[in-house]
């Protein structure tokens, strides 16, 4: 008898699965891409809001940064789309001339976090850096 | 013996179409995070190296600004105009405008005493505005904001830049 002709179904199987392999593997490394784009994206929201943070904490006279309360001072908003987030501060006492203020961003079930240090140094100055 | 007609049984179409489908689905789970995130995120302006620009070329100009003037040569100090009277690296004062009232452009004009000394242009930019007015720091120092949304009204941007004693 004569074969028909086309595919069989293993045929048309095997060529489906191959295509499929392809596909998926490509759109796996594509949404991966995506995951370190929006890291990066988090990244850069959180360092702004850091950086505005700690133009505050830089100014705060030197005997007064421990009765600052741990929360940020500055306006937030940059951070919405990290929600829900913790951004806190933390001022530790290194030397009787030197403490070290730690703002802290954390987001993502705290999985991610981004920080920024500054060190102040009693430097006799009432308003210096 | 009756020839069997040609093309695929209702059942290898069956098949097919599922094992498709299973691909289809896995395609779709993929992708459904990356478009949440789209709609979440704001567009990633730091990225654009004129948004880098802008950005560094600011802080530099706001961090030796010796005062904000309010009114220079037709411009007057808005959120769409920052007037700065700075230093240059020379040391010599400096009147600097940073124009954002056109769309997509920014300008930034120096001036030495009342001459035009140098207009920068970046052009493909969001449409920043500036609020000298928001940020009085603890030391009394009034800090420069800049902020910037994308085109779904979300925000990209936003830098408090302050400047430096100049005593």
């Amino acid at each position: 008898m004569r074969k028909s002709p086309g595919f069989s179904l293993i045929e048309l199987l095997v060529g489906l699965m191959i295509l499929g392999i392809v596909i998926t593997t490509t759109i796996v490394m594509f949404t991966d891409r995506q995951k370190h784009l929006r890291q990066a994206n988090e990244t850069i929201l959180a360092y702004q809001a850091l950086a505005n943070e700690s133009e505050i904490w830089r100014r705060i006279d030197f005997a007064q940064l421990e009765a600052q309360g741990p929360s940020f001072q500055s306006d937030t908003a940059i951070l919405a789309p990290l929600a829900p987030y913790t951004a806190m501060v933390r001022v530790d006492n290194v030397s009787t001339s030197r403490k070290d203020v730690t703002l802290t961003v954390r987001w993502a079930n705290a999985q991610r976090v981004a920080r920024l240090g500054v060190i102040r140094v009693d430097t006799g100055g009432s308003t210096l850096w | 013996m009756v020839k069997r007609e040609r093309g695929y049984t209702m059942l290898e179409m069956v098949i097919a179409l599922a094992v498709f489908g299973v691909f289809l689905m896995i395609i779709v789970a993929l992708t459904a995070e990356m478009r949440a995130n789209e709609k979440r995120y704001p567009v990633n302006f730091m990225a654009h190296p004129e948004v880098s620009a802008v950005i560094a070329r600011l802080r530099k100009d706001i961090f030796d600004t010796i005062y904000y003037g309010g009114e220079w040569q037709g411009y007057s100090q808005t959120h769409q105009t920052l007037i700065l009277y700075t230093l240059t690296q020379g040391g010599a004062g400096e009147t600097v405008v940073w124009d954002f009232r056109t769309p997509g452009e920014v300008h930034r004009k120096s001036y030495i005493a009342t001459q035009l000394n140098a207009e920068w242009v970046g052009r493909g930019l969001p449409n920043f505005t500036v609020d000298i007015d928001t940020y009085t720091l603890p030391t009394g120092q009034d800090a420069t904001r800049i902020k910037a949304t994308d085109d779904q009204n979300r925000l990209a941007i936003d830098e408090i830049f302050v400047p430096r004693p100049h005593k």
